[in-house]
Formats: C-alpha cells, structure tokens, sequence
C-alpha cells in the first residue's frame, strides 16, 4: 500500500470517521462506521509492521500551517475553559503555553519545518500496533456501553455522538503522536490528546466530571508547557530548526550534557501525562467518566503516551545521572501506588492505582537504561494494555450488571454473571502471576533493576503490596454461596467479541511471548539502545532447552521456555476447573459454630439474643494506616522531593 | 542425569520426606509440652485416611485452587531441583500462596474467610524478604541460576548472613508457626478455628497436607542453598534450623497480624537491604 495513504489512515481517518459519527447520528450507521474505522486501523497497523521502519514527510507546505492554526485554536480554547469554568489553574497553564509559544514564533521567529517530518521505527510500529487493535477494541465496545450508558441515565437527548467522535480521534492523535519526529509537531498531537482526554472526561457533564476534566487540563496543561519550554530552549541553544528534530536528540546529535535540561523537561512532560506521582490525580479523577474512556486512557493511549516519551528519551539520557533520578521517580510511583492500592474500595480506582505504579515500572525501566530494562519496559507496554484494557472492560461489564463500583457490592458474581467473572479472573491473574506477561516483564524489570539497587527495593516492596490488592479483590468475586444455581448471562456482542479477544490475546501474547520478543520488541530495543546482548545477558535466566515440565530439544539461544509454564498453569486450574465439577450433594453449608439458622445453604445465624443475621464478609483495607488521607502528604512530598532532586541535578550537569 | 528424571524423582520422593518432617514436628512438639506424642509416621496415617474419606466442599472453586496451590508448590520444587532460576521460584511460591488464599477466599464462611486475608498479610510479610533474598544471591553470583550457587566454593552465609537471619523469621511465617500462625495453626485454637483450612475436609484436606510436605523441604532446601559446597553442612544447617523453629514455636504465643507485618517489615527487611547496601557498595569499592 502507499504510503501517503497508510499515514492518512492512521492519523486522518480517525478524524474523519469521527465526523462522519457526528453528522450521522443513527445507532446503527455510527456502529458501522466505527467497526469499518476499527478494522482499517488495524490492518493497517499490520502493514505498517510488514513495512517496517520508514520516514515520511507529507508532500505540500500546508501542513505545517494548519497545525500550527490549529494549536493556537486549541490553546484558545484551553482559556476559554478556564474561563468559562473560573478555573484559574486551567487559565494559568495555558496562558504559561500560549504565551512562550507566540513569542517563540512571532517575536523570535521560528519556523520549524523539518525533513523528515514522522519518523516511524520499530518502537512506533509496537506503539502503533497497541494503540490500532486495543484502542479500536476498546472502541467497538463503547457502542454497546454508551447506548447502555444513557438508557440508565435517562437522557433526553443522546450524546453518543459526541463522545464516539472525541473517543475514535484520540487514536488519530496518539498515531501521530508515536510516528513525529518534528518536536513541533510532537507537541500539536500531544495537545490534541490532552484536549480529546478533556472532553471525554468531562462527557457526563456533572459537576465532579468538569472539576476532574479540568483537574486533567491544567495538570497535562503544566507538561505541555515544560513542553514548550524544552522547545524554545533547543532553539535557542543549539542553532534553530534543526533541533528539534527527535532523532537528532537521541542520536546525541547536539550532545549529552547539553541537551540535558530539554531532555529532563521532556521527561516531565511524560511523568505529568503518565500520571506519576504528585500527578496522580487527574488519572484518578479521570474515573468519573464512562467505562471506555477509562479503558482507553489506561491501556493504549494518554498515559502510554507519557512513558513512550520517557522510553523514546532514554538514548538522552543513557549513563547520566538523569537517568537514576528517573528510574528513582518511577520505581517510587510504583510503590507508592501500589500500597495506595491496597485501601482503595472501588474496582475502578484500585485499576488506576495499578495503571499508575505499572508506568511508574516502564519509566523506571527506562530509567535503568540497560537492554534488558528496555526490553521488560516495552514488553510491559504491550502486555499492560492488553491486561488493563480488558481489566477495565470487565469493570464496565460488571457495573451494567450490578451498577456498583464498590468492590464489596462484588461479592459472589462468580454466582451471578459466571461468564464476566470468568474473564475478569482471567485479567486479574494475568496482572500479577506467573507464567502471564505482565510478570515475566516484571521479573525481566527486577533482574535489570540491580544497576540502580534503590530502585530494585522499591520494586521488591512494590510487587508484594500488589499481590495483596488483586488477590483481595479476586476473592470478593468468587466467593459464594454454594447451590443458589448459577445462569450464564448472555453478553451483548459488542461487549464479548472485546472481551474475548483481549483474552485470547493475553494467552497468544504470553504463550508466544518468544517470537513477540523477536518479531518486533528486540528492534524496537534497538532503537532504543543498541541491544545485541539482550539475550545472552537477560534470557539466560531459564537455561535454555531445560524447562519445569518437558525437556525441550535445546533451542537457539534466546527462545524462551515459558510455555511449560502455562501448561503448569492449565494442570493447576483450567483442568480441574473444566473437568472436576462437584456433583450438587456433594456440597455442603459452611462452618459456623453449630450457629446457623438451620442446616439447609443459608448465609443466616443467630446472633446475641436469638436474633438471626447475614453473615457479612469483607476484606482488609488498612483506611487508616494506608488511606489516601494518611499516605498522600508522605508519598507526594517525596514526589516532589526527587522531582526538585532531578532538576537539582541536571542544572548541575549543565551549569558546570 | 536427565533433568526430566530428577524432577520426577523428587517430586515422588520430597512429600515422603516432607511426610517424616511433619512426624518428628510432631513428635518433639510432644516431648517439648511433655506428652508422649504419636509415632513420627502418624502423618502418612492421617493422609490415608483422609484420602479415603468422601468428597465434601462448600464451594464449587475452592478445591481449584487447592489443585493450583499443590501444582504450583511442585513446580517451585521443580525449580529447585533442577537449579533454575530463583526468582522465578519465588514468584511461583506467590501463585502457590494466592491460590491458597482464594480457595480460603471461595466460601462464604467467616473462619476461611478471615484466615484467608490474613494469609495474604503473610505474603505481605515475607514475600518482599523473599525477593531480596533472591537479589542478595543475585549481588553475590552475578545471576539468578540456582546452578551459579553450586559453582561457588564459598558458602552463601558467608556474605549473606543478614539475609540468612531474614529468612529465617520468614520461615516461621511460611511453617505457620508461633507466633506468627496467623492465618491458621497446627494446634487447637478455638478463635482461631482451623483458619483458612476450616473449610476443607476428606481429600481435599488430604491435599493440603501433602502441599505442606512439599512446603517445608522447599523452604529447608531454599536454606541449605546458602552453604551449597558441600551441601550436606547445607542441608545440616537446614535441619537445625528447622529443630530451632520447633522450639520457637513451643515458647512463642501467637501475635496479631500487623504485628507480624510490622516485625518482619523493621527485621528482616532491614537486615536484607543493609546486607544488599554493603554488597554493592563492596563492589563499587573494588
């Protein structure tokens, strides 16, 4: 295919599907629409890794215009917001945006136009193939949930529209966002990501969903400005236009020590849109929104964005001490989060607390900056969107059966709707557990992380408080009543054909994590850093051709015996789970003290003076030793401690 | 010899000496509260006999995870004996220890119930000392391979006796031991029932059992690691160890669980990053 043609797909069409949902505002026509965007997203992300690297400059000298039009309309806009929302912060930031940028262009002139304009490599192609097939998956199940959405909130007058054309352009803007190399440019796609985020926040229109939108704008509003600044700085310094070319920075084109500052505002800018710690609250208030906001957010757009800026970054800062204070901030995030976690009570927030300490892991991978650490960072890329997309799919899906968030209200869906609780266990194994994805990742990040030990102990303390919040969570599904009888809930296909594939993806990904690796992970890492040593260093780690359950006949170095793990895992739950029903008299009520209300299944006893009462359960959340209350003021003092260390330390590098 | 083989044969033969463990526990444990106590292959008794029983649960899941929690345990000794790599293991020993925990999770029963969420403070507790005991080996060898361990003439506890002190509190929590059988006990507690295993009985209780067994020579064999040449002083070391956990056991009164995060968190992870601090800095010295 043309290449003019796959760039236009993958930026432009989004666009121009999303209008088109706009204009026709039919149930049916807008699914079509949606499902034929989908689908041509995805093929051609598939082209583009059949492709392979490529750089591409858009023919015509109009381009450069219209973004540079439409940015000045967006940060209008922003003031308009702020405005109209009396909302100083929202004001303050795009003013401190506006204002640098129109002197940087009118007062001093610049004109960026350079060649090439996109630069797609091997860590766009992963970034690309992520953001078309989960994002679209994602897509394709907001039909379904927004019709579901509005039928419950009793709209008069359906806004389905105007949430498809924001939810369906994010894809465009994160395309063009992985693919530019004109940091001009860079900067337009991250704006218009911010901007799309703003308005899906702020869908539903009630008072808490404004505040958190704009809460979203003026935090991602404080990056895009550190943005500008690293910009305007490059121009200034290093001789104009050519600067700013992403390529050239990481190349070391214009040299480490001095391209330094930019680079630690440019990382800012990606901890702010990763929402690493003190900026967790836009993330957290981005909640209100409707389900698949939330799942698109976290999996494959907004937040991906920031840690791919900070793994794009990691050549500019590759042996400085930049990099241990940005492994430090992550590796920090990861904890903090993390035990953050563990007090959460809603399904949804205790997700975005793990999305959190997860991009606290990838930046701290790419804080390491070792081959092995870029490699676990990209492969948590992928694995993380895959488990977090499907992770907020099912939350959505549960809260159209059970319309709760409350972890608590979960109790025994196992019973209730089999099939979604089937699926959700399935995505919260693969969070946490072995033989899935995530954690060989982040047991590749751990085996990396001994360059930067502090980093190794945070990580450690990290991944056991996570342990505790899934595994909580977990037991609040399965645990029933016994021989209530149990019915299959029928799904919409618009929810299970998303759910299934995402599953199916998940065991494809993590069975075959090997040839994920060697197809596209290991040139990205390339990209990244020059990385032949990443098997004979990192893959030793399981001898190759000795596995736990088979002897493989030894294979070339760098295969990766994981799957006798997951047959492991099939002989430990899905056999017995499938084939060792127990039959109905072989269930018995529980145990309690001989105080039941009768020996029939009942969840009633007799409590003091004979009155009889449900047993009530729950689990453990520590409000007042790891609340938001008690933990907040530590974890974000520390926060911007390293923070103020990070920047402490780079002007000491440049000033010297 | 075939790695296949020794796995097979050390899955056949561990529960066996897993199983006498269990009996001299028993034993000494007697003679420590001045009984008698049951002959030391009382434990393969029980297990037969509750392999015979019928099948009873309360729920349709919890004996899944009791499967997961014994495969999951054999794989770690898998691991072990095939000198694999340690960090895996440990993340294995997590899968085992949350199946546990959501089979204890999978009834609606508040003995299990609370049993289980404690458990999981357990994993709290000792799962992040476990990691660090695998980095320590790591700051030592230059690898996560068990086999690299072997390869040392140097003993592990040499250099890593902080962590050795570390692990042995974790074996206290993993043995359910006093005082930290938290989530449930090998003696009759009335508040405490039977814990997270209330629920269980007949076979299934069988397994658990079993899964014990596979447990404690895992657990000694992960300690004998730290004096691997020659292994017999290892796995002596080992043994005393176990003797010391006994006594510890029979002095000790149980205490509450954020006393037991609280103790293992300020212990043994301190001693593990001060040990781990001193190794590197060695290192950068050299």
């Amino acid at each position: 295919m043309d290449l003019n043609w796959m760039m236009a797909v993958a930026i432009l069409l989004p666009l121009v599907a999303g209008i088109l949902i706009f204009i026709f505002r039919h149930y049916q026509i807008r699914g079509l629409i949606v499902v034929i965007t989908a689908l041509a997203l995805i093929i051609n992300s598939i082209y583009f890794l059949k492709l392979g690297p490529v750089e591409y400059t858009p023919e015509g000298s109009n381009w450069g215009l219209a973004i540079t039009v439409l940015d000045y309309l967006i940060l209008l806009f922003y003031i308009y917001a702020g405005l109209s929302l009396r909302n100083w912060l929202v004001l303050i930031f795009a003013l401190t945006q506006i204002v640098p940028l129109a002197y940087w262009e009118f007062g001093m002139g610049a004109h960026v136009e350079l060649e090439p304009a996109f630069v797609v490599d091997h860590l766009a192609i992963v970034m690309t193939l992520v953001i078309s097939i989960i994002g679209s998956l994602i897509c394709i199940y907001a039909i379904r949930y927004m019709h579901d959405h509005e039928h419950h909130l009793h709209l008069e007058k359906s806004r389905q529209s105007r949430f498809l054309f924001w939810l369906v352009m994010f894809l465009g803007a994160m395309n063009g966002l992985v693919f530019a190399n004109n940091l001009y440019w860079l900067y337009f796609f991250w704006e218009v990501t911010t901007l799309c985020c703003f308005q899906l926040i702020a869908h539903d229109l009630t008072k808490e969903a404004i505040n958190n939108a704009a809460r979203a704008l003026w935090m991602n509003s404080l990056g895009g400005t550190a943005f500008i600044l690293a910009m305007i700085y490059l121009y200034v310094n290093h001789g104009g236009a050519d600067a700013l070319s992403m390529q050239n920075i990481i190349s070391g084109g214009l040299g480490q020590a001095a391209a330094l500052l930019p680079v630690a505002l440019l990382c800012f800018t990606g901890f702010t849109k990763a929402a690493q710690l003190p900026f967790q609250g836009w993330l957290l208030g981005a909640m209100v929104a409707p389900t698949p906001v939330s799942a698109l957010l976290h999996s494959s757009t907004m937040v991906k964005a920031g840690v791919y800026l900070v793994v794009r970054l990691a050549p500019a800062f590759a042996g400085s001490y930049l990099g241990v204070m940005v492994a430090l901030v992550g590796a920090f995030t990861f904890l903090g989060a993390s035990g953050l976690a563990i007090s959460q009570t809603t399904g949804k927030r205790v997700l975005a607390y793990s999305t959190i300490a997860n991009l606290g892991l990838i930046i701290a991978c790419a804080g390491i900056n070792t081959p092995l650490a870029i490699a676990a960072s990209i492969l948590l890329i992928i694995f993380h969107a895959i488990s977090k997309g499907l992770m907020f799919l099912c939350a959505g899906t549960i809260e159209h059966i059970i319309w709760s968030r409350e972890i608590e209200d979960m109790e025994g869906l196992a019973e209730k709707a089999p099939v979604t609780t089937f699926i959700t266990a399935i995505g919260i194994l693969s969070m946490f557990l072995p033989p899935f994805g995530m954690l060989l990742a982040k047991w590749m990040a751990l085996e990396a992380a001994y360059a930067v030990p502090l980093a190794a102990i945070l990580f450690v303390l990290a991944s056991a408080a996570t342990i505790v919040f899934w595994a909580k969570w977990l037991g609040r599904l399965l645990q029933v009543l016994p021989r209530l009888g149990r019915k299959f809930e029928s799904l919409s296909l618009s929810y299970s054909v998303p759910l299934w594939v995402l599953v199916i993806g998940i065991f494809v990904v993590g069975i075959g994590v090997a040839p994920v690796y060697e197809k596209f992970v290991h040139f990205a890492v390339n990209n990244v850093i020059a990385a032949e040593q990443v098997f004979a260093e990192g893959w030793n780690v399981l001898v190759p051709g000795v596995s736990a359950v088979t002897p493989l006949p030894a294979p070339a170095v760098g295969a990766y015996p994981v799957w006798p793990l997951f047959v492991v895992f099939g002989v430990a739950l899905l056999l017995p789970f499938l084939f060792l029903a127990l039959k109905p008299q072989e269930l018995r009520p529980v145990y309690m003290c001989g105080e039941q209300v009768g020996d029939t299944d009942t969840d009633e006893w007799v409590t003091a003076a004979d009155q009889k009462a449900k047993v009530q359960l729950g689990g453990y959340y520590f409000q007042n030793v790891l609340g938001e209350a008690a933990l907040n003021p530590w974890v974000n003092t520390v926060a911007i401690a390293l923070l103020l260390i990070l920047f402490g330390v780079v002007l000491g590098v440049v000033l010297q | 010899m075939n790695p296949f083989w020794i796995a097979l044969i050390a899955v056949i033969v561990v529960p066996i000496i897993g199983g006498l463990l269990a009996g001299i526990d028993r034993k000494i444990t007697a003679r420590l509260q001045g009984r008698w106590g049951p002959p030391i292959v009382q434990p393969f008794f029980d297990f037969f006999k509750l392999l015979g029983k019928s099948r009873i649960a309360t729920s349709r899941m919890q004996f899944v995870w009791i499967y997961g929690y014994l495969v999951f345990m054999i794989a770690c000794l898998v691991f072990l004996v095939l000198k694999l790599d340690i960090l895996l293991l440990v993340f294995l020993l997590g899968f085992a220890g949350v199946s546990f925990a959501l089979g204890g999770f999978s009834c609606k029963s508040p003995y299990s119930h609370f049993g289980a969420n404690r458990e999981l403070l357990q994993m709290l507790s000792y799962e992040p000392v476990l990691l660090l005991m695998a980095l320590g080996i790591y700051a030592q060898n230059g690898s996560f391979m068990i086999s690299e361990i072997f390869n040392r003439s140097e003993p592990l506890l040499a250099s890593l006796w902080p962590i050795f002190i570390a692990l042995l509190v974790i074996l206290t929590i993993k043995l359910r031991k006093s005082p930290f059988d938290i989530s449930t006990s090998h003696h009759a507690h009335q508040e405490l029932v039977k814990g997270i295993m209330t629920e269980y009985s007949g076979p299934y209780y069988a397994l658990i059992q079993l899964t014990e067994w596979y447990e404690i020579v895992l657990l000694l064999g992960i300690i004998a690691l730290f004096w691997a040449n020659p292994l017999w002083v290892g796995i002596l070391i080992a043994l005393a160890a176990f003797i010391l956990e006994l006594f510890i056991d029979n002095i000790a009164a149980r205490m509450t669980a954020g006393w037991m995060v609280r103790f293992s968190w300020a212990i043994g992870l301190v001693l593990c990053v001060l040990n781990i601090a001193y190794l590197y800095l060695m290192k950068g010295v050299s």
